[in-house]
């Protein structure tokens, strides 16, 4: 076996005083070889980030080097001067980001931002370093190199700019490279793709690379070795085989179990009742361009409908269209069989309260400023509820979300992620709506959270016999939760079914090629 | 006294809190601390630290009618942090109004609105107050009329930006969802989630008040003599500043270090409340 | 949008604040015909004397017609008569506001040197010492009242030191050293402002992810700030400035009344003391006509200096 190509030896990092504890990384130590990847998984607050922040001597400020070493080609690099440094960044290690578009000057062109990595750290001509940026362009698959390279960065989609990335990244072919969440803000096919080209670099120029993700369904398409990372310490390290079909330490098979699976659920067939939301002919139009056509929806109650896309699709456009923050240009939204669009007025107020909506944003999704209690209890008042009424169902509804009664009198920012949902939902059902809408309601979430939310989703959509429209980019959501699935792609419904039908047997390319490209199709 | 906690840790707010506060307190006890009437005709042009001839001690010497310049100075905070006060408050009600119903309504009423304020907007404050002026004349009432014309728009302008991002956020789409009324959704959901910015900004705006009642006092159009006012001091003495400094040196002064504490308090909040934003 | 369009658009939304803000001033200053004849007559002047100056200039019509009237001689350029000084209003307003371009030129300047430089240092590394200084001196002069620096500015150069002119009535012709306080009293105070608004701007884009990517590239802290920084952290100061005309403005005609500098604030300070309505019609539409310009120009370069957003876009 060769030497490793980093080799770091309980590394701690540790956090400023009076934080919720005293290290953000702790005794981390691991090993990462030539021609391997190597996939550090963990969930929000584990330590990933600053880790490899910190490999690149770039660690967030008010944190410091506690003890341990990180060592490659003979050196310490926690004891790097910042010259000594700005040597090794770009030329030995390279790195790659996760949001690609801000990561690019906005006020320099593709060809300067690559070729001024040749002026840092090699002494060529100007034709030269243009030459090569141009050879890094064509080997990132981008098409049309020449247009790319005199482009600015806003000209380009999220999943060019990511090649761009990491064109940079790799100019001077560094021995390691290090992405964090390099896929996560792309859509699943762009995420399939920048994949596949990250596994063709190890295989063909063998970089070391560290890869860091929350999501296990990348890992298995792409991790060598996989450590699993929690509260700042690596608690399990092992190959890809070993890590994900034998895990050892409860919480990798906790995350492992928490992985929603791409096989649909067994549902019972529809029955025969009317629909509670039924849209048909739906077109919407942002100025000149038609981002919605000719949409039919329609849920029963007690089921769910899946509106499946990539960014871009429309999907988010069809739930503000059916909560009317925004109106369409044509069609028809019937709850219980009454035409919402033309409503006005109080009219409209009051048929609002049949059709409610789970935000995607669980911080921005309830006023910072109001209790979390009277929050609730003013959306039963609002749906006709008299005072105590409404208090009561407020906190039944708390009970039945899963919260302590002690939420009561808190404000948003005393709850995580995952309990603010709740409240969301509870929120919504306080108002004993017909119609739910969840707009990536469990996106934000880390995975073993998400699991938890769409099993309260799933037990209160039956027990409520709710209608609900579920809106995601994510299939394997989409798989658990639904018994009917509806793609969409460019504002076109292009297929629908039952769950098991679309995810079983697609018919259309465009709905094979999101199920082709989920991530750990394999694995999972 | 919790939530006051991460204020007084800033020095900035201490400092800029002290002066401001001070002032007001200098403002509210003037006739426990003023040891003349300001309009008592002592004895002419003492020069600070003297004693006159009846045996009084002019800290601050005297002006040239012989009234005490530091009773002045004390009797003449009262009046800018009444005036100020007043004039910034009326300024901000209005502002308040229009800008969270431009900025909620969005549209033709947003466009109608923001062009009369552009267009107020577009006179220098002082050729603005100086048209007011010569047009309804330099009194009280109208030195507050005049400076709640002129701000009011600016404060309209950062009330409906702040109100269209608020309500840009998912929790006013939920209120829209549920059917909430419009104004509740603009004074229950809104208003609330505005008043760290406000509150900046209302201190800064004080200042400025401050700074453009002095200056008309200064240029002889603000408030009438024998009013105290801290401008009109300046404005008084400048013939005679080259022998008597003390004339012209003290109000300025004292009106710098309101308008001062007050830019040093707004810097303090606004680092507060970036450092919470960040927090949450 | 493309350019020919934007100014077109622009125009026209400054052509109508032009004439929203000529309604305003001719609204406050000539609704009321009566004071319009004591003010231009003067208090001594008899009724007889005013009904007939009032036919004889037209006042007898309606208000609607009197504004149009009105309207059209400005833009035609005339601007009537100055009741104060017996003059054109004309003649005397433009050799004033050249006056007057000399002096807010040359704090201008001072805004533009230290404000950016001063800025741009405070960004580089927020929180540093160097920064810190540089934010308080900013919020410093921008809190003092001009007239009040003025005061201690002439206190220390004048009385105390002796090394400059107390006043700059240039009696003896154009004086460089008379310029100098009025000119550092105007840079000071806008300065300030520019200099933290540059500061926000530098420090927010120092954090942003391509700042990162700059370093992790292995550039040093000149190139990062040369190459990468300045240009994207100073679109919105360079803006900034051309909005500072209004203050600036402002600021003039208490520097100038100050130093009893003969340029347009002194003008209009000499109108509005005696009630000259004519001269001060003319300043006050001037003045916004400046200010409204300015801010077409600052669109413009807005526009010019961000590959990223459309023209207009901003808005």
């Amino acid at each position: 076996m060769s030497e490793p190509l980093l080799h770091i030896r309980d590394l701690s990092v540790a956090l400023p005083k009076g934080a919720d504890r005293p290290f953000a990384v702790k005794g981390v130590t691991l090993d990462v070889n030539p021609a391997e990847i190597l996939c550090i998984v963990g969930e929000s607050g584990s330590g990933k980030s600053v880790l490899t922040a910190t490999l690149m001597g770039a660690a967030p400020k008010g944190l410091s080097v506690a003890g341990g070493e990180a060592v490659m080609g003979g050196r310490n690099l926690l004891t790097l001067t910042e010259r000594q440094w700005r040597q090794i960044r770009g030329k030995d290690i390279g790195m790659i980001f996760q949001e690609p578009m801000a990561s690019l000057n906005p006020a320099l062109t593709v060809a300067q931002q690559i070729e001024e990595v040749f002026e840092l750290h090699a002494d060529l001509p100007k034709a030269e370093r243009a030459a090569r940026a141009r050879k890094l362009v064509e080997e990132m698959h981008l098409p049309e190199p020449d247009r790319i390279l005199q482009s600015w960065p806003h000209q380009l989609s999220g999943g060019q700019c990511q090649r761009v990335v990491i064109a940079m990244a790799l100019a001077m072919s560094p021995k390691l490279l290090i992405a964090d969440e390099p896929t996560t803000a792309l859509d699943v096919t762009t995420q399939a793709q920048v994949l596949k080209l990250i596994r063709e670099l190890r295989d063909s120029h063998g970089h070391g690379i560290i890869f860091i993700t929350h999501d296990l369904g990348v890992v298995a398409d792409i991790a060598d070795r996989i450590a699993v990372m929690r509260h700042g310490e690596v608690v399990e390290i092992g190959t890809a085989e070993q890590v994900l079909k034998h895990p050892q330490h409860d919480y990798t098979r906790a995350l492992i179990a928490a992985v929603p699976s791409l096989v649909p659920h067994d549902r019972p067939a529809p029955g025969a009742a009317e629909p509670a939301l039924d849209v048909t002919g739906l077109n919407h139009s942002y100025g000149a361009k038609q981002v919605l056509h000719d949409i039919q929806i329609a849920v029963a109650p007690g089921r769910v409908v899946s509106i499946v896309g990539e960014s871009g699709s429309g999907k988010s456009t069809i739930a503000k269209n059916l909560i009317r923050l925004i109106d369409p240009d044509s069609g028809r939204i019937a709850v219980a069989g009454e035409d919402i669009l033309g409503l006005k007025g109080s009219a409209l107020r009051g048929m609002r309260r049949k059709i409610q909506m789970i935000f995607q944003d669980p911080f921005g999704s309830l006023n910072p400023r109001r209790r979390v209690g009277p929050m609730i209890a003013r959306a039963a008042v609002l749906s006709g509820a008299s005072r105590a009424e409404a208090a009561g169902r407020a906190r039944e509804l708390l009970e039945l979300v899963g919260l302590d009664r002690s939420a009561w009198n808190r404000r948003p920012a005393a709850f995580s992620g995952g309990q603010r949902q709740r409240i969301g939902i509870a929120r919504a059902l306080a108002m004993r709506p017909d119609v739910l809408i969840a707009d990536e309601s469990v996106s934000a979430l880390d995975v073993s959270v998400q699991a938890q939310v769409l099993d309260l989703l799933a037990d209160l959509q039956k027990r409520l016999s709710l209608a609900v429209v579920f809106i995601t980019h994510d299939l394997r959501v989409a798989a658990q939760i639904s018994d009917e699935i509806v793609v969409l792609s460019k504002g076109h419904v292009v297929e629908r079914g039952p769950a098991s039908e679309v995810l079983t047997r697609p018919q259309h390319p465009y709905t094979r090629d999101l199920i082709a490209a989920a991530p750990g199709r394999d694995a999972f | 006294m919790r939530q006051l906690t991460p204020y007084l840790q800033k020095p900035l707010v201490v400092v800029g809190g002290a002066l401001s506060f001070g002032w007001l307190l200098i403002a509210i006890l003037a006739p426990l601390i003023a040891p003349y009437d300001p309009l008592l005709t002592l004895q002419p042009l003492a020069k600070p630290l003297t004693q006159g001839a009846n045996g009084e001690f002019f800290l601050l010497g005297t002006d040239m009618l012989g009234r005490d310049i530091f009773s002045r100075l004390i009797w003449g905070a009262r009046t800018v942090v009444i005036y100020a006060t007043l004039a910034t408050m009326t300024a901000y009600a209005f502002g308040l109004i229009f800008g969270l119903i431009a900025g909620y309504a969005g549209g033709r009423t947003d466009a109608v609105l923001s062009f009369l304020a552009n267009v107020v907007l577009s006179f220098p404050v002082l050729v603005l107050y100086i048209v007011i002026i010569v047009t309804i004349g330099a009194s009280p009432v109208n030195i507050v009329i005049a400076v709640t014309f002129s701000s009011a728009p600016a404060i309209f302008r950062i009330v409906r930006a702040i109100t269209i991002d608020v309500a840009s956020r998912d929790f006013v789409r939920a209120a829209i969802t549920q059917g909430e009324s419009t104004g509740r959704i603009l004074f229950v959901d809104i208003l609330p989630n505005t008043t760290g910015p406000l509150a900046v900004d209302f201190c800064l705006r004080l200042g400025y008040t401050a700074i453009t009642i002095g200056t008309l006092g200064f240029l002889g159009l603000g408030l009438p003599p024998p009013t105290p006012d801290w401008g009109g001091m300046v404005n008084e003495g400048r013939a005679m500043a080259i022998a008597f400094p003390h004339l012209v040196i003290f109000p300025c002064i004292a009106i710098s270090s309101l308008t001062l504490g007050l830019s040093l308090l707004a810097d303090g909040l606004r680092e507060v409340n970036e450092a919470k934003e960040r927090q949450a | 949008m493309s350019l020919g369009r934007f100014l077109i658009r622009k125009t026209a939304i400054a052509i109508a604040t032009m004439v929203a803000v000529s309604f305003l001033i001719f609204l406050a200053l000539e609704v009321n015909v009566e004071e319009v004849a004591v003010k231009v007559l003067g208090q001594y002047s008899t009724a007889e004397q005013r009904a007939a100056w009032l036919l004889q200039n037209g006042y007898n019509d309606p208000f609607a017609i009197r504004y149009l009237r009105w309207l059209g001689n400005f833009v035609t350029g005339d601007w009537g008569q100055s009741t104060f000084f017996r003059a054109p209003v004309m003649d005397m307003v433009l050799p004033r506001l050249a006056a007057s371009a000399i002096l807010a030129g040359g704090a201008l300047l001072v805004i533009v040197v230290f404000g950016l430089g001063l800025g741009i240092l405070a960004g580089m590394r927020p929180g540093s010492l160097l920064d810190r200084v540089i934010s308080v001196f900013s919020v410093v002069t921008t809190s003092i009242p001009d007239f009040a620096s003025a005061v201690f500015l002439s206190g220390i150069f004048v009385f105390w030191l002796g090394l400059l002119p107390g006043a700059s009535t240039m009696i003896s012709g154009f004086s460089l050293s008379e310029l100098i306080l009025p000119v550092s009293v105007l840079g000071l105070y806008s300065m300030g402002y520019l200099a933290r608004v540059t500061r926000a701007s530098m420090a927010d884009v120092m954090n942003t992810h391509y700042i990162r990517t700059a370093r992790l590239k292995g550039a040093g802290m000149a190139r990062i700030v040369l190459r990468h920084a300045l240009r994207n952290a100073l679109i919105t100061p360079v803006t900034v400035i051309m909005l500072q005309l209004p203050w600036l403005l402002s600021g003039v005609i208490v520097v100038e009344v100050f130093y009893a500098y003969k340029g347009f604030g002194t003008l209009l300070y000499d109108a509005a003391l005696n009630q000259d309505i004519y001269l001060i019609e003319a300043c006050a539409m001037i003045s916004v006509l400046v200010v409204v310009l300015s801010q077409i120009l600052s669109d413009l370069i807005y526009g010019w200096l961000n590959p990223r957003i459309e023209l207009g876009a901003k808005a």
